[in-house]
Formats: C-alpha cells, structure tokens, sequence
C-alpha cells in the first residue's frame, strides 16, 4: 500500500489537472455555473423551514441555519459518493489505452465536491453574518467554529474511503450504484438534518434514552452532522414536537471521537480494496 | 548490439469472458446454476526484444494478441506470467483522442491528454505552439471538441502524443485516420523521432505502412509469434498465408 501511495505522489499533477477538468465541466455549460449547485440545497432548506415553521409549529431561532449546518456537509457526502461511484466507467475508455494510478479518478470526484463544499460554506458564512446584522440577538459564529477544519477533515476521508469503495465495486456490478443511491438517500432521514440530535436522546416523553442515542451516533455521519451544529451555531433549546423544549446538549467528544476512528478505518480499508480490485478494472469479465 | 530498451519474457495473457451477457449482482448470485465465465488465452508464451531506434511493427488477424500486447506494453493489465520490462518513458498515441473530454476546448484537452502522458504543466506550454501547429486545427484550438471533426481530433492526439518526448512510442492504427498529407506529415514525424533515437512499437493492419517504416516485423498468430524478421518478407509471408485461406475457405 505503501508503493501505491508513493505512485499516487508521482502522479499527484494529474490529480490536479483532473481535479481542474471535473470543476470546469461542471460549470462550463451553464452561465450561472457554481450558483446553479447552490440552488439546490438553498431550495431545500426554504422548503424545509416553510414546513417545519408554518406546517408543525417549530418556534426555535433561525431554524434554516441550522439545517444548512448540517445539510451542507450531507450534501458533500451524497454527491462525491456518487460521483466516484461513475468515475471509473465513464473512463474506462481511457484506462483501456493508458496506465495512471486509477484511485486518481474517484479521488478527483471527491476533491472536486469538497472544493464545492468549501464554496457553499463561505456562502453560508455570508448568510451569517447577514443574518447577525439584521438581527444582533442571534449570534453567528461561537469560537468554536475554529474545529471546522478538523470535522470537514474527518468528512472527507469518510467520504474518500467510501467513494473508494463504491466505486472499485461499481465497476464490476452496476448495481452497487443504485443500491449507494437508496442508502444515501435513506441515510437522509437517519441523519440529524430536518430534526435535531436532542430529538433522538428525549423523543416526546422527556425520558433520556442514552442506548439509542449512542446506536443513532455509531453512524458516523450523524455524529458529523450534529457536530458541524454544535461547533458553528449557537445552543439554543430545541423544540422536538413536545409541550416543553429540551435544552442543547454540549458536543460530545466521545462520539467524535469514535467517528474519526470509523472514517479513518475506512479511507484504509477502502483504499487497501481499491488496489486489491484496480488492476481487474480494464479486464471486468 | 544497442540496448534493448523493451525485454519481454515468456509472456502470457488470460483473460475471463462472460457469455452470459449482463453483469450484475444478480447474475453473479446466480453463478453457481450458470457458471458462464470461460478464460480465453490471449497470449501464449511470446518473447522477443526490441532495441533503441528500432521501429517494430505487429501484424496478425482481428483477435490474435496484438491490441493486447500493446495494452500489456502501455502498462493497462498486468501479466497473466512472464515479464515485460521497459528502459524510458513510454507513451501510448490514444487513438481518436480516447483521453478527450467533449466538453473541453482543443487547448484544455491539449493540458490534459500531455499531463497524462507524464509532461508538466510548464513543458505542455512550452510546446502548445508547435502542438498547435502540427495538428493544424489553430482556428478551432477553442472551441469544444465535441465540434471537430474525427480526422482533427485523430491529428490533435497524434500531436500531442509526438510532442512528449517519450523514448518509446506505441501506435495502434491511428495514421490511416488523417487524410494523405497529414498522414505524409505523420511519416516525417515519425522519422524524425527516430532520427532522435526513438523507439517506435507499431500495430497495423496496413501492410503498405508497415513495409513503409519499420525495420521489423511480427506476425503474431493466436498468442504466439508465428513469424518476426525483415518487414518486407514478413508482410509477404502473412499476406501469402491470407491468400491462402481465402481460396481454401
């Protein structure tokens, strides 16, 4: 594996260049390009937070950042995963005729969405500070948003790990993309994103329920989605559909801790897999 | 005797074929009711040398290795057994710019299609003009080359493939695509990068080409090398065998 990371370095230009191209593509065909992809979570979230303020009765403060928080970063994970889970067929045209480290493509897929990620975060810190200045009482950066490097690290090697994954098995069976694209979207409603983690530990009946709260947490793109929240945004109790709010919980650094672990499991295992299978890509009987 | 520059070993290639078309999850469940994989042997065993400035060219029937050997030398699949090993930069000309994107202008693919072949940035710069040049599309370097035509985007790839100073080219049927001149134009380049002391490994069906500029010839029939030695004779013995089997048939 070693040797493989030490190719990978050789070729770190064309890493680039690919990176360069995947970001060019996407933008080139469309005048309004990089605010195209933010139409779609803005969309989502004013939708959202219509139905959630209007429709069930949610009271809390600038709920859409909130969601935005933690959408954002879901959103890099969706479309990266599946991004990568293409790139290798779409080239297979070209890695037929010449040799270059193969991980380069999946890996440009994800370096091209996490740059997109980067984008969509300064807009939303924008958003922000437009907000704190209409409105002084809600307060839009805590100085603990100076951990958001170290949550969008652990975010990207989940993300990398998996599109390594999905994307060396989705070469040899096409399904595995529809079936990333079901647990992904699934993954959605199992993600603190449209509720908060306090909904989870308390439900309606103000009972604690630590056991399901830690399972809910094993994942580790809750755990990331509830931390982006908690580092960025001020704690404000939160309103989980019962007569009373609960009040915020602190980060919990176990879990985190727990979900670092996980992602840097599988950035291993995920590469040590692609470079099991990166050899048969060009051959897939 | 120069240094050869490319060693092949007893080199063997299998490959695993599946009859039963589809390939999905599904049919992979159900692989133990049909087990329709069936492993094809591309190669048997060749072994040959080929050394600095030598220009070799392969020549055999659809389906006898030859698209294969290349892709092994081009380091695409690895070895079944046997070795191949390779002194210098080696640099697969990608046949109808394989390694372009449509949506990219000619000057983006350019970058691209040359960091690839293993140039920097600032060398692809440096050469774009005569890249430019060569291929003869300056007008449309611009535009998107999902707009150009299959002989511009077959000299663009060329092109760039000659401009990467590699010590060994790998061609696979690719000058039949330009018209006459651009094709004269290939054969000079091709001189002159032998001239250089450039290696040039050739497939092609083309027997004119291949008695035109290699000073060797393989016959690979079947995996394995049926004939190799002077291009002009064995052009002449292949063809002989072709003629033969049509009047038989």
């Amino acid at each position: 594996m070693l040797a493989d990371l030490k190719e990978l370095w050789k070729y770190r230009e064309l890493l680039v260049s690919m990176v360069e191209r995947e970001l060019r593509i996407r933008y080139k065909n469309s005048m309004l390009g990089f605010f195209w992809s933010l139409l779609n979570p803005l969309v989502t979230v004013l939708v959202m937070t219509l139905v959630f303020k209007n429709l069930l009765g949610n009271t809390m403060l600038n709920y859409s950042a909130y969601v935005l928080a933690a959408y954002l970063p879901f959103m890099f994970f969706q479309t990266s995963i599946m991004d990568s889970a293409q790139s290798i067929l779409y080239a297979l045209p070209l890695i037929r005729k010449i040799y270059f480290p193969r991980e380069i493509l999946p890996l440009a897929s994800i370096i091209g969405n996490f740059i997109h990620l980067i984008l969509a975060l300064l807009v939303f810190f924008v958003y922000l500070a437009a907000v704190y200045a209409i409105n002084p009482q809600i307060s839009p950066f805590q100085l603990s948003a100076l951990l958001m490097p170290l949550l969008i690290l652990i975010n990207l090697m989940l993300a990398a790990g998996i599109g390594l994954i999905v994307s060396a098995l989705n070469t040899f069976y096409e399904d595995v993309k529809y079936i990333t694209g079901v647990a992904l979207y699934l993954m959605f409603f199992l993600c603190p994103i449209m509720y908060f983690s306090e909904a989870v530990m308390y439900s309606k009946q103000l009972e604690p329920r630590p056991t399901i709260y830690f399972i809910y947490h094993l994942n580790p793109v809750a755990t990331l989605c509830t931390a982006y929240r908690k580092v960025l945004l001020a704690p404000q109790p939160v309103d989980i559909g019962g007569a009373e709010k609960v009040p915020s919980m602190p980060l919990d650094w176990t879990m985190l801790g727990i979900a670092s672990f996980t992602s840097f499991g599988t950035l291993v295992f995920g590469y040590w897999l692609f470079n099991l299978l990166k050899w048969r890509f060009v051959e897939r009987p | 005797m120069s240094e050869a520059v490319i060693s092949v070993r007893d080199l063997r290639k299998r490959f695993l074929v599946n009859r039963s078309g589809a390939n999905s999850l599904k049919t992979r469940l159900m692989w133990f009711k049909h087990r329709q994989i069936e492993t094809l042997e591309v190669l048997n065993g060749l072994s040959f040398d080929i050394f600095k400035g030598e220009c070799v060219s392969v020549i055999g029937k659809n389906g006898a290795g030859k698209s294969t050997l290349l892709a092994l030398l081009a380091k695409v699949y690895k070895p079944t057994s046997g070795t191949i090993s390779i002194r210098g930069r080696i640099a697969p000309l990608l046949e109808l710019g394989a390694g372009f994107h449509p949506d990219l202008s000619g000057r983006e693919n350019v970058f691209f299609n040359g960091i690839i072949l293993g140039l920097t940035r600032k060398q692809i710069a440096e050469r774009l003009d005569a890249i430019i040049d060569f291929s003869e599309v300056r007008q449309h370097i611009d535009a998107p080359v999902r707009t150009y035509s299959s002989g511009m985007l077959a000299r663009l790839g060329f092109a760039v493939a000659v401009h990467v100073d590699a010590d060994i080219l790998l061609v696979d049927e690719v000058l039949s695509v330009g018209d006459l001149e651009f094709e004269e134009k290939c054969f000079g380049k091709i001189n002159e990068f032998r001239h250089h002391g450039g290696t040039i490994f050739f497939v092609s069906h083309d027997l004119e080409a291949v008695r035109r500029v290699s000073d060797r010839c393989m016959w690979l029939r079947k995996g394995t090398i049926a004939l190799s030695g002077n291009a002009a004779e064995v052009t002449e013995a292949y063809e002989k065998a072709a003629q033969a089997h049509q009047l038989g048939s």
